[in-house]
């Protein structure tokens, strides 16, 4: 193009660059929040971490037992009578915390969004439920429930049932909000009504992300409740504790590696089956 | 095509599609839960009692809550967040070099599948498993649950860093290529721009799932508010450990708040109604 001829705006021969654009505010702001944050939490002071490399080069020549165990971990206990038990409880309370957890999810879901809500004041109320809910991690769930019902599996399965509404109502109502408008129109320009336009327009749309989502919360239960044990909400965690406490390392460690390469065989053939589900 | 037969009464409908799968499905869910609960060592005459102990709990925590120790509980709420954000930092600062070896148009075959597999192996262990094991060499401080939240996040974030990674257009990449540039000039101008956002919004959302995770390490010891949450259940304080509970909710949902608002304008940009629709991954992911 004529361009260059048309306007010389430099008489040296140096390429004309445009001209870099400056960083938005934004991003400065954002890069001088993260970089304050980061040295607020990092510092050595009341209101930080205090890491120090000092520290941790002194604390790796230390003694560590528990690391000392992983390398050589003691593979017999999963097939003790007591640690086959506690894995049986623990896939016990994982399968009934999960199906009941997300069948109470569902209705929770539909009534967290705007379509699904009847009216503005359900769906505040349904979302800050939601909210609270989902704010609360599953060990929390479960020392809240032990204190209440005592140790033993029933605490767990009620942590796992919260903490898989918290999970699946979420993620259902993200799924919610991203489906086609259309058939809800349809159901109501039919004189459907609300009941019926959930049932009809929406749930039938929103099945298969349901249904990997339920599936999703199956794995993270089943990895959760290896540490409900801890505080003494059964299953295997119990055991891993138990060793723990006395210091048997090479033994808590034969059990979580036994543990999670099921874990991993449980997690691919989820993800096999939630890739076809989507 | 057949048209609609004049003579039949009324239109014709579409036959259902087939239900089976469903029904298995639904099967062997209903079998899976009668099974487990059967064989589950339930303790039947506790469910029956569960309501009303529920109930008791909860009028324990929250009927006179002991607001004198707010100040306290308030300092190991932030502890917690302290915990959590940096945890999440040096994960990210370890995750995005990885996931340049995990992305498979980045790296060899090879290469991607090794990564890969060290990143699922520190995906599957939980945290609290990982401080046990820092416990001895960093003492019971903040900064075990530090290492363990890092370590543990690794997993995560270098799996959907390089995912990221494996969506960018290879244009600008191509165009680096055309000027001669070298591999890290490769990819410090060709690919890190495009990823460096949603990079962001990831780590951002790490540390949404990272603040609930650290607010449960101080149950081993390894700092923040579920030490004290956890004790004063123990010692049966009710009333703090109700004020601890509250402060714990009401911290979670102030960061998830705004981090999430942070998120959505790193992605969306200033002009938050116009991308509204394409709702990005980053976005759509949640702390669960």
């Amino acid at each position: 193009m004529g361009a260059g001829t048309a306007a010389p705006t430099s008489t040296k021969a140096t390429s004309t660059r445009p001209k870099k654009p400056a960083p938005s505010r934004f991003s400065i702001v954002g890069s001088v929040a993260f970089l304050t944050l980061t040295l607020v939490t990092a510092w050595d002071w009341e209101y930080g971490v205090g890491l120090s490399l000092a520290d941790l080069i002194d604390g790796l020549q230390r003694n560590n037992s528990p690391l000392q165990g992983l390398l050589d971990p003691d593979f017999s206990r999963i097939v003790a009578d007591r640690s086959r038990e506690a894995f049986l409880e623990t896939l016990q309370m994982a399968v009934i915390g999960t199906v009941l957890g997300c069948a109470a999810a569902l209705p929770l879901a539909l009534l967290s969004t705007r379509i699904g809500a009847p009216n503005r004041a359900v769906y505040y109320l349904a979302k800050n439920v939601s909210n609270v809910i989902r704010s609360l991690p599953d060990l929390v769930w479960a020392l809240l429930f032990v204190a209440a019902l005592s140790v033993g599996t029933l605490p767990g399965i009620f942590a796992l049932f919260f903490f898989s509404i918290a999970v699946t109502a979420k993620l259902t109502a993200d799924t919610v909000d991203g489906i086609d408008t259309g058939p809800i129109e349809a159901a109501r320009a039919s004189g459907a009504s609300h009941l019926q336009t959930l049932r009809t327009a929406i749930v039938p749309q929103i099945l298969p992300a349901y249904t990997s989502w339920a599936l999703y919360t199956f794995e993270l239960n089943l990895r959760a409740s290896a540490v409900l044990g801890f505080v003494g909400a059964g299953g295997i965690g119990s055991v891993i504790n138990f060793h723990r406490g006395r210091g048997e390392w090479a033994e808590v460690w034969g059990i979580v590696v036994m543990f999670f390469l099921i874990v991993v065989v449980v997690e691919r053939v989820s993800v096999t089956v939630r890739r076809r589900l989507l | 095509m057949s048209a609609t037969p004049l003579g039949a009464a009324g239109p014709v409908r579409p036959e259902q599609p087939s239900e089976r799968l469903k029904w298995i499905v639904t099967a062997v869910v209903a079998a899976a839960v009668l099974l487990s609960t059967a064989t589950a060592g339930i303790r039947w005459d506790r469910l029956v009692t569960a309501p009303q102990d529920i109930a008791g709990i909860a009028r324990l925590l929250f009927a006179n809550i002991s607001w004198e120790r707010t100040g306290q509980l308030l300092l190991l709420m932030w502890e917690s967040i302290a915990i959590a954000w940096l945890g999440t930092v040096i994960a990210s600062v370890v995750a995005i070099p990885l996931a340049f070896f995990a992305a498979e148009n980045l790296a060899g075959k090879v290469t991607v599948g090794v990564v890969r597999t060290i990143l699922n192996i520190l995906r599957a262990v939980p945290e609290i498993i990982i401080a046990i094991a820092l416990i001895p060499i960093f003492g019971l401080t903040p900064v075990t649950g530090t290492i363990a939240i890092a370590i543990g996040s690794i997993g995560t974030l270098g799996k959907l860093n390089a995912e990221i990674l494996e969506t960018i257009d290879p244009g600008p990449v191509e165009a680096a290529d055309a000027v001669g540039a070298s591999r890290i000039e490769r990819l410090r101008w060709g690919v890190l721009p495009q990823a460096m956002p949603e990079m962001a919004a990831f780590m951002l959302y790490r540390f949404e799932i990272n603040i609930r995770v650290s607010s449960v390490l101080g149950l081993v010891g390894a700092g923040g508010i579920g030490s004290a949450l956890a004790q004063y259940v123990q010692f049966r304080d009710f009333g703090s450990a109700g004020l601890a509970l509250l402060i714990v909710i009401l911290g979670t949902i102030a960061v998830d708040t705004l981090s999430s608002g942070v998120r959505r304008r790193i992605i969306a940009g200033p002009d938050r109604g116009v991308v509204e629709q394409n709702t990005s991954r980053a976005i759509a992911e949640q702390p669960v």
